[in-house]
């Protein structure tokens, strides 16, 4: 657990003194928000991906998997809100497991908060931590420096905050499940449409104390138009130089063949170090 | 001086029909001097592929240690590693390096082994996955990659047809990066056989 | 280090690393430090051979195991608090194969199999004589030729003088001195 590997750390910072930039993280430049209502709380976020100014990934999920009654939407860096999440729904599994009691959101928010303290806020994960567990129907936002808030409604990430100014004008106290799913919705449209870092589509998750249910592609604002022509190649346009065929049967061989007295190594992909 | 593009390089994998295609180009460079014009960057690991691109000497580094860990891997489970499997072994792998990253930008192609399902997916040098259904793309040569892509893929391509459509995205995209380029390999793999081919490229 | 100073080192009977490094890394002052590239080349000869012995090789390392070993090393150096900064070129003949082989690493312990290859400025100036000279299964008295050629292009060409080469040759019979 946070078992990181920093044998490359000291090569990284003498190459970043000569002068070499850092590497660019996928990052969830990104519009999350989650909102309470009476039964339940939904949260909901874009699908957009960028790698600095390029979209990496047009349609990603970004409502993270913790326990069946807990879900996260996560911000920053993609692979900080990928591996974090993760790790806590690990943990609150073998937690749940060992008391055999439902997990609380309180516990997960606990865990997720203590674990990017710690790591002084170079895990860049902005979370929201949703779910229903016996003590009733909670929100959380955890920062990256471990800071949280218990809120009726929030946003986070890039475009939190053209979702909020939905919110700020039309939240109101005791929403059904209708109107709150309709609610996030609309401030994730505000975050697509005015933050360029999200985009394509509305993901949206309900959690009530009798179920969960994940909309993917809730709603899709932006589909491609089916291109009017195909720009397939005619066969034989690129030309070869040389060509080899690799059977799967000869592929599953867990011997390299080396020969000794002749050639070498026997054609083929194999792999190079086996027995 | 960016680690990520001193040596060069460009791989891109895409799905057809019940196929998929890795294509790497296969210069080595040191900023503009060309070292070598046969620098393969896709690796094999039983039936699933990997391209590396990235910093040379991390290139090396990343594809040694995972050869070491999927031999153990198929010592332990005496079958070959399936696409998914192995996606989430670089992506731990990366992660773990979290604070000290390898300057690799890779990419994964294969097709499952049960299933017979075509599986590509993508990485950033921290681990952080991208599963595609159509295309990924990796390199110095990935903005131009991208927007080949985005334009000359179809889904359901045949095999032969998929190749044409990777090898002209890749193609193409190379001569507009100074970096990529000299020579590259496409792999076109489906359930029973794999054919690798060199194409003929510019070489300047 | 002196003008005359051999800068290559064997490594066994059939495998020659030729190593240059930045002008602070070579000096006696460095050496006492034992961080110098002497260091490291002595480093890497002893303990290829050890390496070979501990493997329980009949027979020698190949060139393609020694480079993997090598480039290993200077990695593994790479992740340390004062790396090496050094540039090198392995050359071997593998008796296996009957082929002779090449390698070059740079100082990110970057590894590739070339035809050729130079290091540092002769880079720029002999590459492209190589490109346009050379072929595969030439025989030693064209190589040699070729090799004239790119010192005499340095020689001509430098803005420093190099005061002389070292010339060596590694065939299947092993690694000769040769007078140049």
């Amino acid at each position: 657990m946070g078992g990181f590997d920093f044998s490359n750390y000291a090569r990284n910072a003498a190459l970043q003194k000569q002068g070499f930039p850092q590497p660019q993280a996928t990052s969830t430049g990104t519009t999350i928000v989650g909102c309470i209502f009476d039964g339940g709380v939904v949260i909901a976020a874009d699908t957009r991906a960028t790698s600095g100014e390029i979209v990496a990934e047009k349609n990603c999920q970004k409502l993270h998997y913790i326990t069946p009654n807990i879900w996260c939407a996560g911000a920053g860096t993609a692979a900080d809100t990928e591996f974090v999440t993760a790790l806590i729904s690990s943990q609150l599994e073998l937690h749940s497991l060992s008391t055999g009691r439902k997990p609380r959101v309180v516990t997960c928010m606990t865990l997720v908060k203590q674990h990017l303290f710690r790591h002084q806020g170079h895990l860049g994960a902005y979370l929201v931590v949703a779910g229903v567990d016996p003590t009733g129907i909670n929100l959380f936002t955890v920062h990256a420096h471990g800071s949280t808030d218990k809120l009726p409604y929030v946003t986070m990430g890039s475009g939190s905050l053209a979702a909020m100014s939905i919110f700020e004008s039309q939240w109101q106290k005791n929403l059904t499940q209708e109107d709150a799913v309709k609610l996030c919705a609309e401030a994730i449209l505000a975050g697509i449409f005015n933050d360029l870092g999200s985009g394509s589509n509305v993901n949206v998750g309900i959690i009530t104390a009798e179920k969960t249910t994940i909309k993917r592609n809730f709603i899709i604002p932006n589909e491609r138009v089916p291109k009017e022509q195909s720009y397939r190649f005619p066969r034989g346009t690129t030309a070869i130089l040389k060509e080899q065929m690799i059977s799967r049967a000869e592929l599953r061989k867990y011997i390299t063949i080396v020969d000794m007295t002749g050639k070498g190594t026997v054609e083929g992909d194999a792999m190079e170090v086996d027995a | 001086m960016d680690p990520f593009s001193i040596n060069g390089g460009a791989c891109v994998a895409m799905v057809g029909k019940n196929c998929v295609a890795i294509a790497c180009d296969l210069r080595l460079g040191k900023q503009t001097l060309t070292i070598s014009n046969n620098y393969p960057k896709i690796f094999s690991y039983g039936d699933t592929y990997l391209g590396l691109t990235g910093l040379a000497t991390d290139i090396e580094t990343v594809s040694t240690d995972l050869r070491t860990k999927v031999n153990m891997y198929r010592l332990r489970e005496e079958r070959d590693i399936e696409p998914e499997t192995f996606t989430n072994l670089v992506s731990s792998y990366l992660y773990q390096r979290r604070f000290g990253p390898f300057y690799v930008s890779p990419v994964v192609a294969g097709i499952n082994n049960r299933t017979g399902e075509p599986f590509i997916a993508a990485f950033d040098c921290l681990g952080c996955t991208d599963y595609s259904k159509d295309f990924v793309v990796s390199g110095t040569s990935s903005n131009q990659l991208f927007g080949t892509c985005e334009s000359l893929w179809e889904p359901g391509l045949e095999p032969e047809d998929l190749f044409e459509t990777i090898s002209q995205v890749l193609l193409n995209s190379m001569d507009r990066d100074a970096l990529a380029g000299w020579g590259a390999h496409v792999y076109i793999i489906t359930k029973d056989q794999v054919i690798k081919r060199l194409l003929k490229t510019r070489q300047d | 280090m002196k003008a005359e100073d051999d800068k290559t080192r064997i490594l066994n009977d059939h495998c020659l690393m030729a190593y240059s490094g930045e002008a602070g890394d070579t000096g006696m002052l460095t050496r006492s430090f034992g961080r110098g590239k002497v260091q490291f080349a002595e480093f890497i000869q002893a303990n290829v051979q050890l390496y070979g012995m501990r493997s329980n090789c009949t027979q020698a390392l190949s060139p393609s195991s020694v480079s993997s070993f090598v480039r290993t090393e200077l990695a593994k150096s790479l992740r340390s608090r004062k790396p090496y900064n050094l540039n090198l070129l392995i050359g071997g003949y593998d008796t296996v194969n009957d082929k002779p082989e090449l390698y070059w690493l740079d100082f990110l312990a970057a590894k590739d199999k070339l035809p050729y290859a130079a290091h540092g400025y002769a880079q720029y100036y002999c590459l492209s004589i190589l490109d346009k000279h050379h072929h595969p299964n030439i025989d030693l008295e064209q190589g040699l030729k070729i090799l004239r050629m790119c010192i005499e292009e340095l020689d001509r060409r430098m803005p420093m003088n190099f005061k002389g080469v070292n010339v060596k040759v590694i065939t299947k019979t092993g690694i000769q001195d040769l007078e140049y």
